[in-house]
Parts: C-alpha cells; sequence; structure tokens
C-alpha cells in the first residue's frame, strides 16, 4: 500500500461524491456519460496511477489503482474508467506504448490475424461506442497476441447490458494494429485474474453503496408508526445485508494484499466465488426492504443492483474459478488445510 | 464500520503454525487423542489439556509472571486454529483459556491473577461459564441466581443450565444477582463470582446432549459461601465486564470450524472418486471458510490494538454467519458423497458426518442464539 493511497482516494471519492447525482448516472440511458467527472480525473492524475513512472506515470500501485475502481462502482461513475485503466495496465505489461485517451480492452476470442492483417468481431466489449482504443486478444497460428486498434477502423453495432452500460459489438475488417505483442498463455491468464480483481473492486463499491443506502432507508421509513429498522424481521435482513457487505469488503480488501505477493490466484478466485454468492443475498434483501420504492426507476437502488446483477456475469465468474479450484485439488497431492492457510509443502 | 486489516501472516507466525501442526500430527500418530468434530466443546481430555499446558500453550497471550507467554492475538489465533482443524481435545481448558483468564487479567485482583492464572496456563485448572438459567436464556440480564452479603462474603442460592463440562472443572464464573431483581433495571446489580465447583452446597446434575452424552449440566447453589476475594471486579458491574469478553467469545475460529473436519474428509472423497464436479460444487463452501476467515483474522487484529467496542458487530457477523457455514457443511455433504451417517463407523466421512448432524444444532443456540446476534447487529448498524 503506498503512501499516497489516502490522499488520492480522498480526492477521487470527493469528485465522484460531488459530481455525481442520479441524473448523471441516467446519462447512460440517454447514450450518453460523465464527460466532466472524466475531465476532473484526467485534471488529477486519475488515469496514471499505478502507471510507471517511465511511461509518465504519477505514482501509486495497482493496489491504489483498485480502490479507486471501488470508489467508482460505489458511485456508479458512469464512464470508462475501469476499462481504460486496465487497458493501458495490460499494454504496459506487454511492452506497448499506453494510451492518453479513452479506452477498452477484451480477451475473448474473435480476433484472427492473417497475413499481418486482422478481422473478426467481439460481442459485449465495454463502452466500446465511446472509445478511441481497444486492446484485444488476436489468434493466429502463431499463437495468441494482444494487440492495440485505432477503433475509428472499426465497425461498431451497440447494445447494452442490464445497467444500460455499453457493451457493444465491434467487427473488424482487414484492419492493421497500432501495436502489437506476443501473449503467452501465462501472462493471458495472469492479466484474465487482475482483470477479474477490477471486477471485484467495482462490485465490492456497488455493495457499500447499497449497504449505506438501506439502512438509510430503513431508519427513514415509518409503518405502524415506527422506522421498519424497529420490527425484527426487518432486522434480520438488515443484520444479512450487514453480513454480506462485511464479507465482500474483507474480501476485496485480502485480494489487495495479496496481489502484491507473487501467489494471489486462488484469492481471487474465493474472492469472485463468494463475493457472487454474496450478491444474491444484497440485491434480495436490499429489494426487499425498499419494497415498492425500490423498483421504481425514479429511486436510486436499481443504479447499484442492476450494475451487481451485470457484473457478476462478466469476465471469469464463479463457475468458471470454481473449475479452476476443483482443478488444481483434484491434479496436486494438497492437504486441504495446508492449502487454505497457505503453508503447502512446509514442514 | 467494515474496515479490518487484510493480514499476512509473519515468517514467525508461519512456523509456528507448523510447529503447532507437528505436535498435533505427531500426536495423532501416537493415538494420544482421536480427531473429532466439535472438539472444543465436546473433547474433554485432561492429560490432553495438561499436555497442551506443558508446552506453553494455555494463556499464551498473558503475562509471563503468571504462566503465560506475552505472545500476539494472532499467535493464539493460530494456535486455536490448528487445535480445531485437528480436532484435538481442548474443551477441557477451552473456556479458561478463552475467557476467564482475559477477565481476571482485565478485572481480578492481583491475589486472584497470582493465584488462577498460572493453574490454568498448566492445564490444571478448568472454569465453567455459568451464565444461563432455566428462565433466563436469550433474556440473560434476567438471572434470578442471587447472592446475598454476609461476614466475609456471600451466600450463593439458585441454579444454573446448560453450563458445558462443569463436571469436569474446579470453579465457575457466575453471573449472580447481588442486589434484588428490578424490572426496569435488570442490568443493573449483577456480579461476578468465583463459585468453587466442590464447595458445600453445589450439586451438579448431568443433562445427556440429545446424542446421549455428556457435556453440558445443571448446577445448583444451596447457600454456598463464597469469599470476598472472590468477587471478580467490582459489585454491580457484572454486565458491562462480562459484555467486553464477547468480541473474543464470538469472533474466534471455533464459531467457523467446528465441522472442518467433515468439510476435509469430503474433499479427500471427492478427490479420491475424481468427482470433479462435485469438487466444483464444494468450492463454494471453501470460499465462504475463506471469507469467514478474513473476517474472523481481521477481528483478532484490531482486537490485538483497538478496544473490544470497534469490533463488536463485525464480532457478532463472525459468529452469526460462522456458525450457520458450520451447520450446511453436512448438509451440502450428503448430497455430494454417498453416506449413511453412524458414530460407531469405521470410515471418517459416515462418523463425521453423524457427528456433525448431531452436534449441528447447538452451533447457533450456544454463546448466544443467532436471532439475539442479528438484533444486536441491526440495531448496531443503525445507530452508527
Amino acid at each position: 500500500m503506498s503512501e499516497m493511497k489516502e490522499m488520492i482516494l480522498d480526492a477521487a471519492e470527493r469528485m465522484l461524491k460531488e459530481n455525481i447525482s442520479k441524473d448523471v448516472v441516467d446519462l447512460l440511458e440517454r447514450d450518453d456519460w460523465a464527460r466532466g467527472i472524466w475531465a476532473l480525473f484526467e485534471e488529477t492524475g486519475m488515469f496514471k496511477v499505478a502507471i510507471s513512472e517511465e511511461h509518465g506515470g504519477a505514482g501509486g500501485d495497482l493496489e491504489d489503482l483498485l480502490h479507486i475502481v471501488r470508489l467508482t462502482g460505489k458511485y456508479a461513475a458512469p464512464m470508462p474508467y475501469a476499462e481504460t485503466t486496465f487497458a493501458n495496465y495490460l499494454l504496459e505489461k506487454t511492452n506497448q506504448a499506453i494510451v492518453d485517451k479513452i479506452a477498452t480492452y477484451s480477451f475473448k476470442e474473435g480476433f484472427i490475424l492473417q497475413n499481418d492483417i486482422i478481422s473478426g468481431s467481439l460481442h459485449n466489449v465495454r463502452w466500446a461506442r465511446h472509445a478511441d482504443y481497444l486492446v484485444a486478444r488476436v489468434d493466429s497460428f502463431q499463437g495468441t497476441q494482444i494487440a492495440l486498434f485505432d477503433l475509428q477502423k472499426a465497425t461498431i453495432e451497440q447494445s447494452n447490458n442490464l445497467a444500460s452500460e455499453p457493451r457493444d459489438t465491434i467487427i473488424l475488417k482487414e484492419v492493421k494494429p497500432i501495436s502489437i505483442a506476443p501473449l503467452s498463455d501465462e501472462q493471458l491468464f495472469y492479466a484474465l485474474s487482475i482483470e477479474t480483481a477490477f471486477k471485484i473492486a467495482l462490485m465490492t463499491g456497488a455493495i457499500e453503496k447499497i449497504y449505506e443506502i438501506t439502512v438509510q432507508y430503513s431508519k427513514k421509513r415509518e409503518q405502524f408508526g415506527r422506522p421498519i429498522h424497529r420490527f425484527q424481521l426487518v432486522q434480520q435482513h438488515l443484520a444479512q445485508l450487514a453480513g454480506e457487505t462485511a464479507i465482500a469488503i474483507a474480501a476485496f480488501h485480502n485480494v489487495c494484499a495479496a496481489i502484491q505477493s507473487k501467489d494471489f490466484l486462488h484469492e481471487i478466485a474465493f474472492a469472485r466465488i463468494r463475493i457472487e454468492d454474496a450478491i444474491t443475498t444484497i440485491t434480495s434483501v436490499a429489494h426487499q426492504i425498499h419494497a415498492a420504492i425500490g423498483m421504481t426507476h425514479e429511486y436510486t437502488l436499481h443504479q447499484y443492483t442492476r450494475r451487481l446483477w451485470s457484473w457478476r456475469d462478466e469476465g471469469r465468474n464463479s463457475p468458471f474459478w470454481s473449475d479452476y479450484i476443483a482443478d488444481y485439488l483434484l491434479k496436486q497431492d494438497v492437504d486441504l488445510w495446508a492449502y487454505l492457510t497457505k503453508t503447502i509443502g512446509k514442514k | 464500520m467494515f474496515q479490518l486489516p487484510a493480514v499476512q501472516f509473519t515468517e514467525e507466525q508461519e512456523a509456528f503454525r507448523l510447529e503447532v501442526r507437528n505436535f498435533l500430527q505427531a500426536h495423532i500418530k501416537k493415538g494420544t487423542f482421536t480427531p473429532a468434530l466439535d472438539s472444543w466443546l465436546s473433547g474433554v481430555d485432561t492429560s490432553f489439556s495438561k499436555l497442551i499446558g506443558e508446552k506453553g500453550w494455555i494463556g499464551l497471550t498473558w503475562p509471563k509472571k503468571y504462566g503465560g507467554q506475552e505472545r500476539s492475538t494472532l499467535d493464539r489465533y493460530i494456535l486455536t486454529e490448528e487445535f480445531l482443524a485437528a480436532g484435538a481435545p481442548v474443551a477441557a481448558h477451552w473456556f479458561a483459556d478463552r475467557q476467564t483468564g482475559p477477565l481476571l487479567l482485565r478485572y481480578g485482583t492481583e491475589e486472584q491473577k497470582q493465584f488462577f492464572l498460572p493453574k490454568i496456563a498448566r492445564g490444571e485448572c478448568y472454569f465453567a461459564i455459568g451464565l444461563s438459567e432455566p428462565n433466563s436464556g436469550s433474556d440473560l440480564a434476567s438471572v434470578r441466581t442471587k447472592a446475598e452479603k454476609v461476614e466475609g462474603g456471600w451466600i450463593v442460592n439458585g441454579q444454573k443450565i446448560w453450563t458445558s463440562n462443569a463436571h469436569v472443572c474446579h470453579y465457575m464464573v457466575a453471573l449472580v444477582r447481588t442486589s434484588p431483581y428490578d424490572e426496569k433495571k435488570k442490568h443493573s446489580g449483577l456480579s461476578q463470582l468465583i463459585i468453587d465447583l466442590n464447595a458445600e452446597g453445589v450439586t451438579i446434575v448431568p443433562i445427556k446432549f440429545l446424542s446421549g452424552k455428556y457435556h453440558f449440566n445443571e448446577v445448583f447453589f444451596d447457600n454456598v459461601f463464597v469469599p470476598d476475594n472472590m468477587v471478580v471486579g467490582e459489585i454491580g458491574n457484572g454486565w458491562e465486564q462480562g459484555l467486553a469478553e464477547l468480541a473474543f467469545e464470538r469472533s474466534g475460529p471455533e464459531r467457523i470450524l467446528s465441522t472442518y473436519l467433515l468439510l476435509e474428509e469430503l474433499i479427500k472423497e471427492l478427490k479420491h472418486q475424481k468427482n470433479k464436479d462435485g469438487l466444483k460444487q464444494a468450492t463454494k463452501l471453501l470460499a465462504q471458510l475463506w471469507g469467514l476467515r478474513n473476517l474472523s483474522i481481521g477481528v483478532a487484529k484490531l482486537l490485538e490494538s483497538g478496544s473490544a467496542e470497534d469490533v463488536a458487530i463485525p464480532a457478532s457477523l463472525v459468529k452469526a454467519i460462522g456458525t450457520k457455514f458450520e451447520q450446511s457443511i453436512p448438509e451440502i455433504a450428503r448430497l455430494l458423497v454417498e453416506t449413511y451417517p453412524n458414530l460407531e463407523a469405521k470410515r471418517k466421512f459416515d462418523r463425521y458426518m453423524a457427528q456433525a448432524i448431531l452436534h449441528a444444532p447447538s452451533f447457533t443456540i450456544r454463546g448466544g442464539t443467532t436471532e439475539i446476534l442479528y438484533g444486536m447487529v441491526a440495531k448496531g448498524v443503525v445507530e452508527k
């Protein structure tokens, strides 16, 4: 954890809090987004966090970046912050020049390289219609590579996720990339894991917000002459909400701590599986406590629950990581307790 | 309120973990004990407790002058976690180590500390917790067992119930009423007394658990004399003193790992059967355990530095969620591996399954029911 962390996070949270109202989040539904906050983030160097200094970075580490991503989740910030920073993270890790405009990424198979030109299509690419660049996986007989594309050369078909966030189809016809680099299986897996950590950060942020607004609502709303939090059955919901929130936040902190070390894949796997479980409880309890008002578009709860319902099926999700752990347990002769306490092979 | 630290254990802590683990494994091989589920409550073995005492592993965090080792809360966390994962019979000394020691260190007199703590640390002196009464379960502040002042001490009359392992304990820390019961001020007038369970007027009657085994009791007090020097802390301050220790009681690994051995056996069976689909489903349990450990260890870390009040809510959450997790293991395991639960079964999976099923109802009741915990958590979160 860097010393700058507190400072950066305070600044980021202030900007988000002051500038993101319900109307700003709703911009997405009019095919617009939070350009104003984007500009503020640019001015204050939020895009350079975790970029090395030789590439113009502003200091800060991956953990700092994950915390800012968490905050963008907490305020449902309608801008491609996680996408742009992760695209640059990928470029830097594969020794390609980073970009200073809006970027997005995809790991899906779909782009084929033949005779130095690339064609193909990718579905559900985040924010593609608003992005200038795309960092994407490219397959060929030579193996898997990762390339940077100028999206002006692409055809984009618009589509949205459950939260009205852009998830577009990108079609390339015989395009040359700006740059391209090899991507080993190991690098690919590593990148996918870090991408999962970004998603965990976003989800944790949204969960924090749902917890806050739901507790507040239970204090404000009165029925039978008293605030609803005084009813024992509502208290049971609140306690379950608090429990799942606490577990999600602790999971995120443990991912952040583990990511600084070499061995973090299993932490990410457990965190993603557990948070997806938490989402089931949290979204259902939060809506139940809010009752009818929570189902209206006018109220803000859905801006967070719809995001969670979308994000949980994006990227490497719980089934993928369950498969990963099951495979590991099956193939390795591990003692479960040593595995859980991270003391495998130690005597 | 949920910002708990993520703990990375140090190399020294890891070495300590392995030392404990190797010790326990060696004793399992030697046949010193047979691993069993829920061993922190039902695994009484006084000679094993003495063995642990000799190792210096009771009162690990206490001052050296009272027989402790002055080690950290996290070291103790590691130690207890290893006991539980190995299914070691640590029930005899568990409550004295977990509750009585810290209570006396905080509120006890110098005489009490010098008299009790070294004996507890040697694994020779066990304490029962005297809270519940026939008409005071979740409504603990309504306890009626009373102590009346006489010259040189107190005369206790009344009854405690559901007292775990009282039949092997030497003393009880009992919550008793030292001023008359007042419906409007239930929490005042309560005090904590150390009662010698061998004293005249004490009768211990075992209550058979539903499995047919004994580990809890009724304890009757008929004009039992308790000398003044056996009062813990201040007269009338029993409620506050008792509450202070709850974070330790509720957030420990024993609220997560009571059925761990069954989970371990489940994974072994699934691996043996090369059942990948089963393993995939079981990863949900592993992720739950991972998530709970983060919370529980985070609370332990905060307890090391901060006050117990800061962690009261997360500590209650560890117990509320952890005990439900403990209960869920047999329910999920039986769907993944064929079993016929039997306490006498040779196959570990069937035996652990039987132990888990029969002990499961107690997890969400003992030490504060889930309903009481939910109520506390809900009240806590709306106050913040």
